[in-house]
């Protein structure tokens, strides 16, 4: 599904190259959960950014789904975000001036959805998560796990294959932490879809089934998680 | 998604009240000035444009020197009035002519006797021949076009003054006498039609037209002229310029077989480079082109420019506010890009906000105007009106169009920097960190208040200019005089001069309030010199008060005095030359005759028109020789406490002796006051501007404030945990925004300096540009800048620093 072939990213200052990403070879494959992991400014979330084709790499190729990112135009990257790639953020990031059932529904608005099966949609995921009642709340008047489970159903919404998450429960306490994560396993085996997490937390890691250790843009270990 | 979208939009509006109401009320501010703009504007535009018809009808103009204020060649709206008979004659094309009175200045109309009823004065009654109707096509609600004027001695009313006389429009076959002057002895007219007031203004403006005969023939003598307006109706739409040369050949023509036989013949009569010149000019282009001011629209250039300057200023701000507070929006934007949205389709989002806020300031804007239009209709002596405005459609068509252009204006930058937020720096949160587009803010703020800091400069000057002109010496004692609109005649004078309290009773031909030019060219020593010359009666000179700087003024001791003396003013005196009391100098007259004047005295100048005009070289005689002219001024000056007793004593007399015509008369107060007028009413609307203007330069800068101060906050939070004060960081934050005034201050010096002394010199009479207001604008601006952004800088300074830097 995704397919990184010596990805190098860095920022040229005075002359000098800073090394963000090197030379980064990988490949992730449908129904994966990966978790990437490393120390403060290894570059996760920059090789994060990448895969959700948010920032360019300086070098390398990119596959996604067959198709060379690298050359893509801008309309079909947008094609790619409505139908195939789900975001969720630390800081949740849902649109203030929207109420819950708004953002759920936004995705599904840029996607041309028609009214019915969007209200099923929404109803079908509000539903799941249990936040019927919240449906016309704003963000602020939630909690922040709450918003975090709104982030992802909004992600969620669009019926992506791959969702990719940097540091989904950075700003939540465990417990809350613990009742994300369990929901994105779930997600991964029950329904088969692609997740990569940065993650700071070893047990987070836990969740997964691949971990990749990146330490100063470099893979260092990708190993394998024992169920 | 429209509606999803429409719905955050108003949300943040609600969230941001403080903000969109600045924003909102700012851009209505523009938007006011603008429209009113467009509405005065459509009004001057609509001037004869009431019937189809109209487009074939021509005004004719001859060029000539007679009436003109500067004694100087014009194209004349006034005609000799021989020219329409030459056009109905020798031009075929011609279907109608018709001559008119025009509006003279001076008297305010005449007085009208229904039956046994006391004569009223009515306004812009015009004597015309019969064929007036057959050029205008005015809707006749009784009686009919073509037979109204057929017979002399009718007249066609307007509704409104059928209304006014008789209570009804059905005034068919009623008679009315009109007195023209107060011992005319009157026509006596019968109402032959009542017409209605077209939608639009008609620059041959009348209350009725009627027929008394007199515009039916031309004076016998050649030498004497009637001068009146004149219009043809041509049978179909034709060239000016083609028919403009035929219409010269025919005029050229026509002086010379009018002056054959003269003494003074044709060839004469060119050779001071007089070229005599007929033209005819559509109707539809008349009002735009007044014979010797300018026209509207070259008068309401500099008007039009400050609107648009402000509109401008309201819509520069709304871009900086929305762009300052972008920062609220990034973060939406970067969410929307990375579930799919088009760059195009978040553009589109945020044009439909600016446009739902230009929409509320449209309608603002629309009931601010309903609520400054009547004061500006009575301050610019229109009669503007927005729901009654007979192109309703055209307004609303130009208001569309105002609001698409305001929108896209506002809209698309802000849209635009927006939509080109990247998700990535956006989501990660440090998008604060960025002063991208200081400078362009930076130079838009100074743009502001370059306009500002110009307006209050201006009205410094102008205010020192207008207490210069309220104190200066006219030349004339302007207190305890009085002018009564009518002709010296010594029944009426020598009864006044009974009244206690009156010390003179005289009359001029040109005072203040009536100066009615009548030029002369002399010759003195060989040298022949262009003279204003005034008629007056002996007690003229010292009812007006007048300085005498040599020689002496009239007086009965002397005989000589009713024969062929004069007294010059300083600037006739100037052309002259030295010790001129005594010296005499020559005159031929119309029929050729050299008449001999002799100089006894010379005046210091005195004023009889406003300060923007230099006082004529002006020669003085009370002698009849050379000839006269009368232009109904009665001067009558007290020597008492009580003028209003004198005055109604005045009245009584007059009623004796007039029954059938009111008296009118104005005090040389109210003359003076009236010569300043124009400029109060200028001054006024300068006044107005500038409190646009300077109000919307405060948004701006606030906005700006406000932007910095919050792309500041780590800034400030870092200082504060340093240990800066309050005042420090107040002071931190101001420091920037002084730079931006004071540049400001030393750009506008110079262009108020020209703008100024541009103004300056449509005055004879002037102040040097003044220091003084250059220095209290600068003070003002920056006093004003200072409080402005202190009160951001403050809310800044005074938050816990904790607060900010608790992020990230």
């Amino acid at each position: 599904m995704i397919q990184l072939t010596n990805i190098e990213k860095y920022y040229a200052s005075k002359g000098v190259k800073n090394y963000v990403l090197r030379l980064v070879t990988t490949t992730i494959n449908q129904g994966e959960f990966v978790s990437i992991m490393g120390p403060s400014g290894a570059g996760k979330s920059t090789l994060l950014n990448i895969i959700g084709m948010l920032e360019e790499p300086t070098y390398g190729n990119y596959y996604f789904m067959g198709e060379d990112v690298t050359s893509l135009n801008e309309r079909k990257r947008i094609e790619l975000y409505r139908n195939h790639i789900g975001f969720v953020f630390q800081a949740y990031h849902l649109i203030d001036e929207m109420t819950v059932y708004e953002n759920i529904e936004a995705p599904l608005l840029y996607k041309k959805i028609g009214s019915a099966e969007r209200a099923s949609r929404i109803a079908d995921l509000l539903d799941r998560f249990n936040i019927v009642a919240k449906k016309d709340l704003f963000p602020n008047q939630l909690s922040g796990g709450q918003q975090q489970l709104v982030g992802i159903a909004r992600a969620l919404a669009a019926q992506p294959s791959i969702i990719l998450a940097d540091e989904p429960t950075g700003n939540l306490q465990s417990a809350q932490a613990e009742e994300i994560m369990t929901l994105f396993k779930k997600l991964n085996e029950e329904e088969g879809i692609t997740i990569i997490q940065v993650t700071h937390s070893e047990r987070n890691a836990q969740y997964g089934n691949r971990i990749l250790h990146i330490a100063d843009g470099v893979v260092k270990e990708d190993l394998a998680v024992k169920a | 998604m429209f509606k999803l979208n429409l719905k955050i939009a108003l949300r943040n509006l609600w969230k941001n009240k403080v903000y969109a109401a600045i924003n909102i009320v700012g851009l209505a501010l523009g938007l006011t000035a603008f429209v009113l703009m467009i509405l005065y504007i459509n009004h001057e535009e609509s001037y004869d444009k009431w019937s189809p018809e109209l487009k074939n009808v021509y005004q004719i103009r001859e060029k000539h020197d007679f009436f003109t204020p500067d004694n100087k060649e014009h194209w004349n709206e006034v005609s000799n009035s021989r020219i329409a008979n030459l056009i109905r004659t020798k031009l075929p094309q011609a279907v109608a002519v018709t001559k008119v009175d025009n509006d003279w200045s001076f008297g305010s109309g005449y007085s009208v006797k229904t039956d046994n009823a006391d004569p009223v004065m009515v306004n812009k009654i015009k004597d015309s021949d019969s064929s007036f109707f057959k050029v205008f096509d005015y809707q006749f609600v009784q009686g009919s076009a073509d037979k109204a004027l057929e017979n002399k001695n009718t007249i066609v009313l307007k509704e409104s003054l059928a209304l006014k006389l008789f209570g009804t429009t059905k005034a068919l076959g009623k008679t009315i006498k009109i007195i023209r002057w107060r011992d005319d002895k009157g026509n006596v007219l019968t109402v032959t039609g009542i017409i209605s007031e077209p939608k639009t203004p008609q620059s041959v403006h009348f209350s009725a037209i009627m027929r008394t005969g007199t515009k039916d023939k031309d004076p016998d003598e050649p030498t004497n002229n009637n001068y009146c307006l004149m219009f043809i109706k041509l049978n179909k739409a034709s060239d000016t310029l083609v028919l403009n040369q035929t219409l010269q050949k025919l005029y050229v023509d026509f002086r010379k077989n009018l002056l054959k036989g003269q003494e003074e013949d044709y060839e004469d009569m060119q050779k001071p480079k007089k070229l005599p010149g007929l033209k005819v000019i559509p109707l539809a282009t008349v009002h735009s082109n007044p014979p010797y001011t300018l026209s509207w629209f070259e008068k309401l250039k500099p008007v039009m420019a400050i609107s648009a300057f402000l509109l401008l200023v309201s819509i520069i701000n709304f871009i900086n506010l929305a762009t300052a507070q972008s920062v609220q929006r990034a973060k939406e934007v970067g969410v929307k890009k990375v579930l799919g949205s088009y760059k195009s389709q978040l553009t589109t989002q945020f044009l439909v906000e600016s446009g739902l806020q230009s929409l509320i300031s449209l309608f603002l804007c629309i009931v601010l105007i309903e609520m400054v239009l009547p004061a500006f209709n009575q301050q610019f002596n229109v009669a503007l009106s927005f729901w009654h405005n007979a192109r309703l459609l055209v307004l609303i068509a130009q208001l569309v169009g105002l609001f698409v252009f305001v929108t896209l204006l506002a809209g698309l930058y802000p849209a635009w920097v927006l939509s080109n937020y990247n998700p990535v720096a956006v989501l990660k949160g440090n998008y604060e960190n960025g002063l991208r587009g200081v400078v362009l803010r930076n130079v838009l703020v100074i743009f502001q208040f370059v306009i500002s800091v110009t307006f209050i400069i201006s009205i410094g000057v102008m205010e020192m200019q207008s207490r210069f002109m309220s104190s200066k010496d006219l030349g004339f004692e302007r207190g305890n005089l009085i002018n009564i609109k009518t002709s010296y005649e010594d029944k009426f004078a020598d009864r006044l001069k009974k009244i206690p309290g009156i010390q003179y009773v005289a009359t001029t031909t040109q005072v203040l309030g009536n100066s009615f030019n009548v030029p002369e060219e002399i010759k003195y020593k060989g040298k022949p010199i262009k003279l204003n010359t005034v008629t007056v009666t002996m007690d003229a000179l010292p009812a007006l008060g007048v300085k005498v700087l040599q020689g002496r003024i009239f007086s009965r001791e002397y005989k000589s005095d009713t024969v062929n003396t004069v007294v010059l003013n300083e600037a006739a005196a100037n052309l002259f030359g030295k010790n001129l009391i005594g010296q005499t100098y020559q005159k031929t007259d119309w029929e050729g005759k050299n008449n001999v004047f002799q100089v006894v005295g010379i005046i210091k100048n005195y004023h009889n028109e406003g300060f923007d005009k230099a006082v004529l070289p002006t020669v003085y005689k009370v002698t009849r020789l050379g000839g006269t002219s009368n232009t109904n001024n009665l001067l009558v000056r007290f020597n008492t406490a009580r003028p209003k007793e004198i005055i109604g004593k005045i009245e009584k007399e007059w009623r004796m002796l007039y029954p059938n015509f009111p008296i009118e008369y104005y005090s040389m107060d109210d003359a003076f006051s009236k010569s300043l007028e124009e400029n109060r009413r200028f001054m006024n609307m300068i006044i107005l501007f500038s409190l646009v203007s300077v109000s919307l330069s405060l948004l701006g800068l606030f906005a700006l404030s406000t932007f910095v101060t919050k792309r500041k906050t780590k800034e400030i939070a870092v200082r504060k945990v340093l240990g800066a004060s309050n005042i420090q960081i107040i002071s931190l934050l101001n420091k920037s925004f002084l730079i931006l005034v004071i540049v400001a201050n030393l750009v506008s010096w110079p262009i108020a300096y020209i703008i100024i002394k541009q103004w300056l010199e449509g005055f004879a009479y002037r102040i040097d540009v003044p220091f003084m207001p250059f220095a209290a604008a600068t003070l003002i601006s920056v006093i004003i800048a200072i409080l402005t952004v202190s009160i951001q800088a403050r809310k800044a300074a005074v938050t816990d620093p904790v607060n900010a830097l608790k992020y990230e």
